[in-house]
């Protein structure tokens, strides 16, 4: 299904045999996503239900500008599904809101197996990216919600109401108070640490606890917690690989 | 230059009203020329607080919507002739101003004041962004309970990852006797919790809601303890550096040292 390409100034949009590339031009963002959703209103219905690959090139969008973007083609029944980018700041970007990351050169030449690849969720294996991690350097406040498809590092709290998800393991450099979910595609290897350790709720890959109603803490030692024989284990760091075990 | 500063918390009925009202008439007797708005558009209240209700004839939705100028619906206080209060329409809701409509307003107000003060709703919806739009500074307000604290660490989420002014906090109605019991949150673990620069601390006292409901904000009466906290955190707004009142320390009175002293007699007997 080659599709004539759509080009103005702002966007490009191709249809290849995995699906749509829309490519986004150089030049002011309201003015791409308006002209975005005119190619969408008008030759939506064309391109429905498939998987999108968003190219950026050098632009680097806020997370809220590609949750947008992401939200108006869910609005015409398309996924986005993967950004192309040489830029490492949109990496980052693109990989907080879960999706596929891939530099230019990886995307050109891909050998697709089947037309339009079908919707179903992909395997932990593949979701959860080992290699990467994202580090942030904030207090998670109440609200806020932190997304990594590899591991996670807060340097800083995160607080009551805060929420940490994660593909791989969580780090928290400061008090962890809020709900953290590591292992987050099922991954029940996964484990969670903390400086001070008291989360509101805690769930490795498919196992949820939460502390004792009546708990009183006086711990200050940092601690980690891990799933063993079905439940969550918490104990205090001693330091070494402890607790990260084979899957 | 005209500082712009949004009074707001998250959750309601923890004192942004009490506070604008305090801090307006406080930054006035230091000889400031102060508007204070209400930007709590159908629920108005800081008009009642500071006792200027009866003098309503046009509010932010006429000055918004064409049908006044901006001197006719600012209202002088009855006492301080620097601090003027621009009120909230009572019959309309927050859709009827835009955050648009309020940069517009104040965007008059810089030059011919010193301060302004904007009064936010509760919330984090259309009437907070109202109030947060023209804003250059904020002042969160918080009581010592965990509810209310989660909510201020809200709203400095939202401010933080908007790139906003600076903030500072004011925690309201602390109670010293749970505090010291270790039964309420103190102001160190909330500061501690938050990160963020400490405005004022001001005690649980009656005479504060008594002030409120006969239209006279207690910064006016500057031998009660919380008048006091506003006037230095007026003082701190401005730059200086004031020290806090020992809100924590409170001496017992007479009566509580003779009812101690009978108490722990009775019980000496009894053991």
């Amino acid at each position: 299904m080659e599709n004539p390409p759509i080009m103005t100034n702002a966007i490009a949009i191709k249809g290849t045999r995995e699906g749509l590339t829309i490519t986004l031009g150089s030049g002011e963002l309201g003015a791409i996503l308006d002209d975005l959703a005119r190619h969408l209103e008008t030759q939506g219905a064309f391109f429905r239900g498939g998987n999108v690959a968003l190219q950026t090139d050098e632009l680097v969008l806020a997370q809220e500008d590609l949750s947008r973007i992401a939200d108006l083609l869910g609005r015409h029944q398309m996924v986005l599904r993967t950004v192309v980018t040489p830029n490492e700041e949109m990496r980052q970007v693109a990989d907080a809101l879960g999706l596929r990351v891939l530099s230019p050169e990886a995307a050109e030449p891909q050998p697709a197996p089947r037309p339009q690849a079908p919707v179903a969720a992909p395997s932990a294996a593949r979701l959860v990216d080992n290699t990467r991690a994202s580090l942030i350097h904030q207090i998670v406040r109440s609200g806020q919600v932190i997304r990594g498809t590899g591991h996670v590092v807060v340097i800083g709290d995160v607080n009551p109401g805060g929420e940490v998800v994660a593909g791989g393991d969580v780090v928290v450099w400061g008090r962890l108070r809020g709900i953290v979910h590591a292992g987050a595609v099922g991954s029940n290897a996964a484990m969670v640490c903390a400086l001070d350790f008291a989360p509101m709720q805690l769930r490795i890959g498919e196992y949820v606890a939460r502390p004792a109603d009546n708990e009183k803490r006086k711990v200050t030692y940092p601690e980690v917690a891990t799933v063993r024989d079905g439940i969550i284990v918490v104990e205090p760091w001693t330091g070494g690989a402890r607790g990260k075990r084979a899957p | 230059m005209t500082r712009v500063i949004t009074i707001t918390s998250g959750k309601g009925g923890v004192g942004k009203t009490t506070t604008t009202a305090n801090l307006g008439t406080a930054l006035a007797k230091l000889g400031k020329r102060v508007v204070v708005i209400d930007t709590d558009i159908g629920l108005r209240n800081l008009d009642v607080v500071m006792g200027l209700q009866n003098r309503i004839i046009y509010d932010v939705v006429d000055l918004v919507e064409g049908r006044c100028r901006l001197r006719q619906a600012l209202i002088r206080d009855r006492t301080l002739d620097e601090l003027y209060l621009l009120p909230a329409a009572q019959s309309r809701d927050k859709s009827a101003v835009s955050p648009a409509d309020m940069m517009r307003v104040i965007a008059q107000l810089r030059g011919d004041c010193d301060v302004v003060l904007i009064d936010s709703p509760a919330g984090i919806e259309a009437g907070f962004r109202n109030a947060v739009a023209p804003a250059d500074e904020f002042v969160l307000v918080t009581t010592p309970d965990v509810s209310a604290v989660q909510d201020v660490d809200r709203v400095l989420g939202i401010l933080e990852a908007e790139g906003r002014g600076e903030t500072r906090l004011v925690i309201n109605r602390i109670r010293p006797e749970l505090v010291r019991r270790s039964e309420m949150m103190g102001p160190d673990e909330i500061l501690d919790r938050l990160n963020v620069r400490l405005l004022g601390l001001v005690p649980d006292n009656e005479d504060v809601l008594v002030s409120n409901s006969k239209g006279t904000p207690i910064a006016n009466d500057a031998r009660s303890l919380a008048g006091r906290a506003y006037h230095n955190m007026a003082r701190r707004l401005m730059g200086e550096d004031v020290s806090y009142l020992p809100v924590l320390v409170r001496r017992k009175s007479i009566w509580e040292r003779i009812g101690l002293w009978k108490r722990s007699a009775r019980s000496g007997a009894g053991g």
